[in-house]
């Protein structure tokens, strides 16, 4: 039934470039459809592990900058960039995730925040390798098979074809032996020791999965937006990835890929009044978080527990 | 019939205090094995030193014939042994039926290569441990709970989900710390049936209790600690009249307790 409905979903998603002609509502549609995928992998690290990681900031602009090297400095292409940007942050995920996984839930929030602020500094002052302030203009479009992807349109597929294949296997990942593991660590994490199951692998093999995705999402978005300068890792995207997964609810997998579509929408629906559009989306927020603490998931999920209470009694 | 659980001479101090000092007793392969002691008398801390919750200062522990001395918890329960804890412990927000199944996934041959290819071993492997899953259910009596989130249960029915999901994996000794505190007075007699058809069925126990009745009807053997040493040992009958037993125990002598028996009576 959820299979059926995310099948429909992804064919309607892919129908949008037939829709409409507006370049600027299929900029919306490949930012929607990567920052779905970023928030995926997020929800797959502090969802499922519990593992609240702001790391998922760094990897994301590790990701932009790894690809955008890759084919500017390097002379590789899109496809090999947005390859190295996922498995340089799976690598880089292990070497910082094996000690940090070993401190206490504070620390490693901190560890992790410390990490993506580095991040941040490597890419504004490494000036020889990043080019600083000023960044990479001019990412060239993808090519593929003799086409050149660049038009919105087209570029539009790409993101649409990276949404689905890595969602895909997200949700192989998540709804696995697996993940059902890594939601018995969170929430138990001294009984999993007690039946047999070691935590430290199944979280470092979650916080490395999670960095990889998340940098080749931010490997395809550097080149949709064509440019890539430290303003990439504004705290603005760790922000909405995180928005996303609280408000789609925490460790439900399809309740944040509904809301990472719906949110990516969201600011961009209330441009009807672009003085107070970040306002009424703020509002949004704050009520949707009174009235669905644990998100939209836990709300339905909520009301099927009372249900199944009251069956029982 | 021969040990199956081997400790000696185990010590553990935490800041100065003596928890544990030089404690030495076996465990009979087959027997439900009772450990009792007021509090403070390092029964917990035994505990969890053998599951390798807490590292031991010194002393031996053997499961079986393999020497699990200072092995990480997880090490130690594939070995064998699988413990429950004083404060229960379940996936709140699971259901029963995945409690239990993660609980086994350790000890079945499929990996997720198996599981990915949804091989034969990998669906021998599901089909087994939900056999295995809906016999203990049945077992414990919450089959209706099957498909439930073990968050809804009463303290005591999750106290009897820990002790089937520490029999998921057949596993070679079963330690329950505390099986019966804090479980209504009503549902205690059902525990102690569960567990006498466990024992009868080949399980082997060791179980830390402060109900000396639960105890005493339940256990083949009873060891009792008292500061962190073994004050004595012997059947359930021998402990309950033993005059040192009762002092550190009970608080009291024998013929307060001779007294109090006949009053029971």
């Amino acid at each position: 039934m959820k299979l059926a409905l995310a099948f429909l979903g992804a064919l309607a998603f892919a129908a949008l470039p037939f829709l409409t002609s507006s370049n600027y509502i299929i900029g919306v549609g490949i930012s929607a459809l990567t920052f779905t995928v970023a928030a995926a992998a997020l929800n797959l690290v502090y969802g499922f592990a519990g593992l609240l990681s702001f790391a998922q900031l760094g990897f994301w602009g590790i990701g932009g900058y790894a690809a955008a090297l890759t084919v500017v400095t390097f002379g590789g292409t899109f496809w090999e960039g947005v390859l190295w940007a996922a498995l340089l942050n799976g690598a880089i995920a292990l070497v910082v995730g094996y000690p940090t996984l070993r401190t206490n839930r504070h620390a490693f929030v901190i560890s992790t925040l410390t990490f993506a602020l580095l991040v941040t500094l490597i890419a504004r002052d490494w000036v020889s390798l990043t080019r600083g302030p000023l960044g990479i203009p001019n990412l060239p479009s993808p090519e593929a098979f003799g086409q050149r992807f660049d038009t919105p349109a087209k570029f539009y597929w790409i993101a649409w074809a990276f949404a689905v294949a890595t969602i895909a296997f997200l949700y192989a990942l998540c709804s696995s032996r697996i993940g059902r593991t890594l939601v018995a660590i969170k929430q138990n994490e001294p009984l999993t020791r007690a039946q047999g199951i070691s935590p430290m692998p199944y979280k470092l093999a979650a916080f490395a999965v999670g960095a990889a995705i998340t940098g080749a999402a931010g490997g395809v978005y550097c080149f949709e937006l064509r440019i890539i300068d430290p303003t990439f890792l504004d705290f603005y995207y760790m922000q909405t990835f995180l928005i996303i997964v609280i408000i789609g609810g925490t460790g439900s997998f399809w309740g944040v890929i509904a809301a990472g579509i719906a949110l990516s929408a969201l600011p961009e629906v209330l441009r009807f009044s672009e003085d107070l559009r970040m306002i009424i989306y703020g509002v949004i927020l704050v009520a949707a978080m009174f009235v669905m603490p644990s998100g939209v998931a836990g709300w339905l999920r909520e009301r099927r527990l009372t249900a199944m209470r009251e069956a029982l009694r | 019939m021969s040990a199956i659980l081997r400790l000696s001479g185990l010590r553990k101090a935490y800041a100065g205090v003596r928890a544990l000092d030089g404690v030495s007793f076996e465990v009979e392969a087959g027997s439900i094995t009772g450990l009792i002691g007021p509090n403070g008398s390092g029964k917990s801390t035994a505990i969890d030193c053998i599951s390798g919750f807490q590292k031991l200062d010194a002393g031996t522990v053997t499961l079986a014939g393999t020497d699990i001395t200072g092995r990480p918890a997880h090490h130690i329960a594939r070995t064998g042994l699988m413990r429950t804890f004083q404060t229960v412990r379940v996936y709140e927000r699971l259901s029963l039926a995945d409690n239990l199944a993660i609980a086994a996934q350790q000890f079945d041959p499929a990996t997720w290569v198996d599981e990915f290819l949804r091989t034969r071993r990998y669906r021998q492997a599901v089909e087994a441990s939900e056999r295995r899953a809906r016999e203990l259910v049945e077992l414990i009596g919450l089959e209706r709970y099957y498909n439930a989130e073990a968050g809804i249960l009463s303290y005591g029915q999750k106290k009897l989900v820990a002790l089937a999901a520490a029999l998921m994996p057949h596993p070679k000794i079963v330690v329950l710390d505390e099986p019966v505190a804090g479980v209504n007075p009503s549902r205690i007699r059902e525990i102690e049936v569960a567990l006498q058809q466990l024992n009868e069925a080949g399980e082997t126990f060791l179980i830390v209790e402060h109900n000396v009745e639960f105890i005493t009807t339940l256990c083949h053997r009873v060891i009792v600690l008292e500061q962190g040493r073994k004050l004595t040992e012997g059947t359930a009958a021998e402990i309950h009249t033993d005059p040192r037993v009762l002092e550190a125990y009970l608080g009291m002598t024998p013929e307060m307790a001779e007294a109090e028996m006949r009053g029971a009576a």
